[in-house]
Order: C-alpha cells, then sequence, then structure tokens
C-alpha cells in the first residue's frame, strides 16, 4: 500500500511534448514576441503604402526598373495585403494575443491582501494624525469610501491593516480589447467566406446585371455638376455632384426608381450599389472613300477601349475624353465640361505604341488608303460598384469593443493602497503605500492628491 | 464672397498666427529662464491663438456654407488648434506650461504651412458631401495633434537624458581620474528608466550632482520635469491619441463603407493610418514593461510622430489615392 500511495503522490515528469508546448506558449505570450510581430505587421503594411498594389507587371518595370520590379514579383509585393506574409503575420499575431491574454491577462490579479513593508514600496507616504488609531482606522475607511475606494480591512499578526482597492474591474480592459480585435478578424473572415464585391459600367439608356445575385439596372441618365470655381490659384473646376438615375430590380421583380448618389448607396436585397466613376464613351465611325465599313466599333468605346484595324497588325485605341478644346492651340483646356469636347486616340502596331491624336468631334482622322476615323457623339456612361458583406455588424461591433477596451485600459486605472495606522506620541502615525498594474510613475500624481487630502482632513496630532 | 467677411477671416487668421509665434516665444523663454511672468504671458497668447482659430473655422462655416475642413488648409488649421487645446489642458491639469515652447512652435508653422494651401473658398467634391466628414475629420486630425504634443515631451525627455548621459560619462571621467584603481559605472541608459518611481525622487543624479556642485546648465535640467513624470506625460497624452485615432480609423472605415463600398480599400491614407496605429500600439505594449518604458518608448513615440507626419502630408501630398483632397 505504501509503495502505492508513494507511485500516486509523485509528480510525473512533464513530456517533452509538453515542455514544447509550454515554452511554445510562453514566447508567444512574451510581449516582446508580440512587439516584434507589430512591427513585422507594420513594416509589411508600410511597404504596401509605398509601393502602388494590384498594377500590371509592366508598371512596375516602368516604376522602378526591371531588377526591383522582378524583386516585386517574386516576394508578392505588388498583392502584399492578400499575400501569404502578411496573413501569416496577422494570424501569429491572433495566436500572440491569445497567449498572453490566458497566460498573462486573464491570471494577473493584484497581490493578495497582506501586510506588506511601507517603507520599501516607493510610493509611500506618512501622516500623523490626532486621535487613537482604531478611531483613525475607522474616519480612513470612510475617508476612502466616499472617494469610490472598496474598502476592506484584516488583521495579520495583531495589526489591522485596511486596504483599499479601486478600478481592480478595468485589469480586464486588454482582455477586452484583445476580444474586439479577435471580432474584427472573425467578421473580416466572414466577408471572404460568404461576401462579394464588384463593379460594372453602364451607359446611358443601357443595363447591366449583377451576376452574384441576378439584380439588374438600367440607367435612365447620369448627370454631373462641375463648376469653374476662382482661387488664388486660379479657375479649378470643382465636382459638385454626380447622380444616377435608374430602375433597379432586385429578387422580387418589381423594378424600383433608384437615385444614387456618391455617399448614398442604393440597397437592393442586402447588395449596396454605390456610386463610383463617369466617363464619356465614344461613338467612332470607321469609313473607306466616305462609305462605312465594317470593322469598325459596333457600340460606343469606353475610356482605355479600342478595336484592331483589318487585316494589319494595327489598333486604335479610345484613350481619352476631352471636354474642351482650346481653339486658339488645338490642345486640350483645362475645362473638364464637353462644350468643345474631343477623343485623344493612340494608335499601336501590336502592343507598340505608334502615336496619339487629338480629334475634336465630328472631325474625321485620316488614317491612310481612304480609311478615315470618325468620333460622331459621346455617350455618358456611369460607373458602379456594387457589394455584400454579412461580416460589417461583426467588424462594427469588434470595433467597438476594441476602442472600449482601449478606454478602459487608459482611463482607468487599478490601483490598490495599503493603509497601517499605529499610535505615536500624541496620536496616531497612518502609513499608506500604493501599487497599481502600471507600475508607480503613472499613480505618483495621484497618491501625492490623496496624502494631501487626508493630510488636510485629518486633525494635527497634539504636541 | 463678401469682402468685409473674407477680412474678418483674415484677421482672425493672422491673430491666430501671431499669438502662436507670441506664445511660442514667451514659453520657449519660459523654459530657459523659468520667469512666472512668461507664463503668465505665454499661456493666454495660447489661449487667444487657439480661440481665434476655432473661430476662424466657425467663421468660415458660417460665410461660405461649406464645412472648412474639406481640404488640407482646413485640416491643418484644426491639427494646430487642437494641438494647442490639447497642450492647454495638460499644462493647467498637469503644470506642463514647459513644453508650450516647442508646441505653440509647431503649432504656429503648421498653421503658417496650412496658409500656402489656403486657395479660398470651394464647395466639396461629391465624396466629401457627407455627415462622416463632421466626425471623422476632427477626430482623426485630434489624433495627430495628440501625438504632435507627446512628441515635444518626447523631444524634451530625449534632451534630458542626453544631458544626464553627458553628465554621467562627465562624473566617471572624474570618479577614473579620482580612483587608481579605476571605477565601474554603469553606462546603460535605460538604467534610470526601470527605477521604481517614489515621490520627489530624482532620476537623472548625475545631473543633480552636477547642479549642487554649481553647474548651471546642470541647474537648469534639474528644473525641467523628472524623466519619469516626462515619461508618464508622453504615455497620459499618447492615451489620448490611441483611442482618437482608433476611432477615427473606425469611423472613416464606416464613412468609406457607405461612399465606396466596403469599409477597408487598403487604400495608402488608410494603411499608412494603420501603420501609426500599429505603432502606437507598440508603444502601450511596450510601456507595460518596466525594462522598455522610458528611452526606448520614447523613441518610439518620436518614430511614431514621424509615421503620422508621413500619413497625414507625405500621403496627402506625394502619394496618390482616395485621400488626395490637396486643395
Amino acid at each position: 500500500m505504501a509503495a502505492r500511495s508513494e507511485l500516486a503522490v509523485t509528480p510525473r515528469a512533464p513530456s517533452a511534448l509538453r515542455e514544447g508546448w509550454d515554452d511554445l506558449v510562453r514566447l508567444f505570450a512574451n510581449v516582446g514576441f508580440g512587439v516584434s510581430l507589430l512591427a513585422l505587421w507594420a513594416a509589411l503594411t508600410l511597404i504596401g503604402v509605398v509601393i502602388d498594389q494590384g498594377k500590371d507587371p509592366a508598371y512596375y518595370v516602368a516604376t522602378y526598373g526591371p531588377p526591383f520590379a522582378r524583386l516585386i514579383g517574386r516576394l508578392d509585393l505588388a498583392n502584399i495585403y492578400h499575400s501569404g506574409a502578411y496573413l501569416g503575420v496577422l494570424g501569429l499575431i491572433l495566436c500572440s494575443m491569445a497567449a498572453a491574454t490566458f497566460t498573462r491577462v486573464i491570471p494577473r490579479r493584484i497581490p493578495r491582501l497582506g501586510p506588506v513593508k511601507i517603507d520599501a514600496i516607493p510610493l509611500h507616504a506618512a501622516v500623523r494624525v490626532r486621535g487613537e488609531p482604531a478611531e483613525v482606522r475607522a474616519r480612513i475607511a470612510v475617508f476612502f469610501a466616499a472617494r469610490g475606494w472598496h474598502v476592506r480591512k484584516r488583521e495579520f499578526g495583531g495589526d489591522e491593516w485596511t486596504f483599499a482597492d479601486k478600478n481592480n474591474w478595468a485589469r480586464r480592459g486588454v482582455l477586452v480589447a484583445h476580444a474586439g480585435f479577435v471580432i474584427i478578424a472573425l467578421g473580416t473572415t466572414l466577408y471572404w467566406a460568404k461576401g462579394f464585391s464588384g463593379q460594372f459600367a453602364v451607359l446611358s439608356g443601357a443595363s447591366a446585371t449583377i451576376p452574384q445575385t441576378g439584380a439588374t439596372l438600367a440607367l435612365k441618365n447620369f448627370s454631373y455638376r462641375i463648376e469653374p470655381i476662382t482661387t488664388k490659384a486660379g479657375i479649378v473646376y470643382q465636382p459638385i455632384d454626380y447622380v444616377s438615375v435608374a430602375r433597379v430590380t432586385g429578387k422580387d421583380g418589381v423594378a424600383h426608381d433608384a437615385v444614387i448618389r456618391v455617399n448614398h448607396p442604393y440597397d437592393v436585397d442586402g447588395t449596396l450599389i454605390y456610386q463610383s466613376t463617369y466617363g464619356f464613351a465614344v461613338d467612332l465611325r470607321l469609313t473607306k472613300d466616305g462609305r462605312l465599313v465594317p470593322g469598325g466599333p459596333d457600340q460606343p468605346l469606353k475610356e482605355g477601349e479600342g478595336f484592331p484595324i483589318g487585316g494589319t497588325s494595327r489598333s486604335i485605341q479610345y484613350a481619352r475624353f476631352v471636354g474642351t478644346i482650346d481653339r486658339a492651340t488645338g490642345e486640350p483646356a483645362a475645362d473638364p465640361r464637353p462644350n468643345d469636347p474631343g477623343v485623344v486616340l493612340a494608335a499601336y502596331d501590336g502592343d507598340r505604341p505608334i502615336g496619339n491624336v487629338l480629334v475634336p468631334l465630328g472631325r474625321s482622322l485620316d488614317l491612310g488608303a481612304g480609311y478615315a476615323l470618325t468620333p460622331v457623339r459621346y455617350v455618358l456612361y456611369s460607373g458602379f460598384q456594387y457589394g455584400y458583406d454579412p461580416g460589417i455588424p461583426l467588424v462594427g461591433v469588434g470595433a467597438f469593443v476594441l476602442l472600449a477596451g482601449l478606454c478602459i485600459s487608459f482611463y482607468f486605472l487599478p490601483a490598490r493602497l495599503f493603509v497601517i495606522a499605529r499610535p505615536v506620541e500624541g496620536g496616531t502615525e497612518v502609513g499608506l503605500a500604493a501599487t497599481t498594474v502600471k507600475g508607480y510613475d503613472v499613480f505618483e500624481d495621484r497618491f501625492g492628491e490623496i496624502v494631501d487630502e487626508l493630510r488636510r482632513g485629518e486633525p494635527e496630532p497634539a504636541h | 464672397m463678401d469682402p468685409t467677411r473674407q477680412l474678418l477671416d483674415q484677421i482672425l487668421l493672422s491673430f491666430g498666427l501671431a499669438a502662436y509665434i507670441g506664445g511660442a516665444l514667451a514659453l520657449f523663454a519660459y523654459l530657459l529662464l523659468r520667469l512666472p511672468i512668461l507664463r503668465k504671458l505665454g499661456l493666454p497668447l495660447a489661449i487667444a491663438g487657439c480661440a481665434a482659430q476655432f473661430a476662424e473655422l466657425g467663421a468660415r462655416w458660417w460665410m461660405t456654407g461649406v464645412w472648412p475642413l474639406t481640404n488640407l488648409y482646413g485640416s491643418l488649421s484644426l491639427f494646430s488648434a487642437f494641438a494647442v487645446l490639447i497642450f492647454l489642458i495638460f499644462a493647467f491639469r498637469y503644470d506642463l506650461a514647459l513644453v508650450g515652447g516647442p508646441v505653440l512652435g509647431l503649432a504656429a508653422i503648421a498653421l503658417g504651412y496650412a496658409t500656402t494651401w489656403n486657395q479660398g473658398y470651394m464647395p466639396a467634391v461629391p465624396a466629401l458631401q457627407s455627415y462622416w466628414i463632421k466626425i471623422h475629420v476632427p477626430i482623426v486630425v485630434g489624433a495627430y495633434a495628440s501625438f504632435m504634443v507627446a512628441f515635444c515631451v518626447s523631444l524634451i525627455y530625449l534632451f534630458k537624458l542626453a544631458a544626464e548621459s553627458h553628465y554621467r560619462s562627465r562624473a566617471t571621467l572624474r570618479a577614473v581620474a579620482a580612483a587608481p584603481g579605476g571605477a565601474r559605472v554603469d553606462f546603460t541608459l535605460s538604467a534610470y528608466a526601470s527605477t521604481p518611481a517614489a515621490t520627489g525622487r530624482i532620476d537623472t543624479p548625475a545631473i543633480a550632482d552636477a547642479a549642487a556642485r554649481g553647474d548651471a546648465f546642470a541647474s537648469w535640467l534639474a528644473g525641467l520635469p523628472s524623466l519619469a513624470r516626462l515619461d508618464v506625460m508622453q504615455y497620459r497624452i499618447i492615451a489620448v491619441g490611441l483611442p482618437l485615432l482608433s476611432l477615427g480609423i473606425i469611423t472613416g472605415a464606416m464613412w468609406a463603407n457607405e461612399a465606396w463600398g466596403h469599409y477597408w480599400q487598403w487604400d495608402p491614407k488608410e494603411t499608412a493610418a494603420l501603420f501609426s496605429w500599429i505603432v502606437y500600439a507598440s508603444y502601450m505594449h511596450l510601456h507595460t514593461r518596466p525594462e522598455w518604458r522610458g528611452p526606448r518608448t520614447t523613441l518610439v513615440s518620436v518614430f511614431g510622430f514621424a509615421s503620422i507626419i508621413f500619413c497625414y502630408l507625405g500621403v496627402n501630398i506625394w502619394i496618390s489615392g482616395l485621400h488626395s483632397y490637396k486643395m
């Protein structure tokens, strides 16, 4: 029996696996490690600020030169916020927060109620007052209770100690902040799992369908308001309003009138449609010897669109719209409104640009061999974004939980006062010491104020 | 617009700028000479300048009907007004008037720079025509202003720390010269940072020692707040700025969700603000550790303000994105 009993109480040596796990948790719970991860997160975020994201490889070659462009491509720096490295760091931060929360934040307690060496605590003071210790202790309890401190009394070795605590609950602030961060991460994940977004452009009089929901938008018209404003630097053409008037048909099959403006999205079955961009599509007519020929564009082109010239390696691209051509110079004027409009057409031989030309609307561009290209008219089009994000409520809740956690952590300082009253000649000496979860410096002012208040409120000892 | 109203705008702006310059000079002189009269002169000038600036922004709104924070001029103007306001709150609550010189100096520079972006009175572009502009912009600018005040405290901290290091090395040389066997002295700057506080303690002993021996510069340094107190002040000001920045990012995300179709677009401004948020979140984490509190967290604060300047001006001016509202 004795042998069995001995076996039963002998602590088992932790397994190598357990030790490894404990080491890993300790590492992840370490503040230095957590801050290192934050630094890594910051560095990756900054790379995304400095390097334009989501551009074509040719853009990086042109902007940074071939060696750096290759580096950007290999390290996935052009899409850094969705790269494995970025998501991996975020995952490690979540792990670090979880480890810190469960091993440091939750278990952290203010020291147990017990006697302390008042002089050994950096924030300490002694106040001499009139009266017997028991009477002074009672007055002090009232003093602290009246100022919102939670007062408790304990006796140790014949000495009666008074302990006053404030904002003890606020130790959970970091936990709340961490929880907010996790809720935001969950909300973001929900968008990736179930949300969608996209964009489309619709010519006035045409319609488009949102592929994920089947909702359709028929654009009646798009209008804009741009006003010339006189500033110190000259006239600035300031956009004032962009408005799309449309008929939107959702799951119920009923068409609803919709006026969509910037900052005023339209909700169709939970999917929001946003006014995003606008532009001028242009009808281009290709003729030979004055007669319309096949091979030209069969519908208005938007900026950036083009068409090949049949039987050749060449193509024509509609590069951009010019609202007003300066009659005197023939160059684009500052006014973007279509007063005297034209289009900039770019010619390509294969992928190689071979030239740009500004052609006023209604005039023909001679392409040679009897061919001519004429920008006939413009049609306004409206660009929309749409999106469905079921994670938004969760992200919102997480954001405010995070904010609440920060405010609790920063503005409610958990503190404890240790107070002992001992008899001295002519009265009682009250010894006070204070400790907080954030060190002593941060409580120095308040402690001084408390001691001063106590000194002022208590009668001085008889001499 | 009515020339009389424009004149009122100009007068308020000029008065605010002049008051900041005067206040900065008075409070710099107070920092150097510690004459109470200079404090009594500088603080009212700061109050007057701040009031004039808020009045100017209000008048601009009243005169044009356009919220005055739709461009870099308006936001920089509010930035300097908020910085002075936050300084004043801390100056009165925590007796921090000594920091007023650098704060008012930077506020004057910000306001002066803002005037170079003042193109007159322009209506807002469609993206800025939202009630969110009245919520998001003041919150974010308030955060930037808090970090600016914290940065000024950090500068004084680092100055005093460098002076302490200088006096310590001189004291060490004296000790080495005095002791034939040589003397071991701890050169690590963090040695004092982890020193627990005590009311009325001295955490720059070399400065105190030099001051006691009659060194005039050391006596002046000894009159500055203790390093521990400056560290706590930085912490307190950043504890105002970080929740404001968090709230600013949150309200910005809510606005973006309404205007652009997603609460987070990875726009350079958003990501630069996230970068700054991470820097200050790191500051707060490091500040929980006694071994990091002090010189190291102060350097993080300085770096954090550099990141704020990049986020505020660098991204607006040099990097194009959804937040490029320079004019």
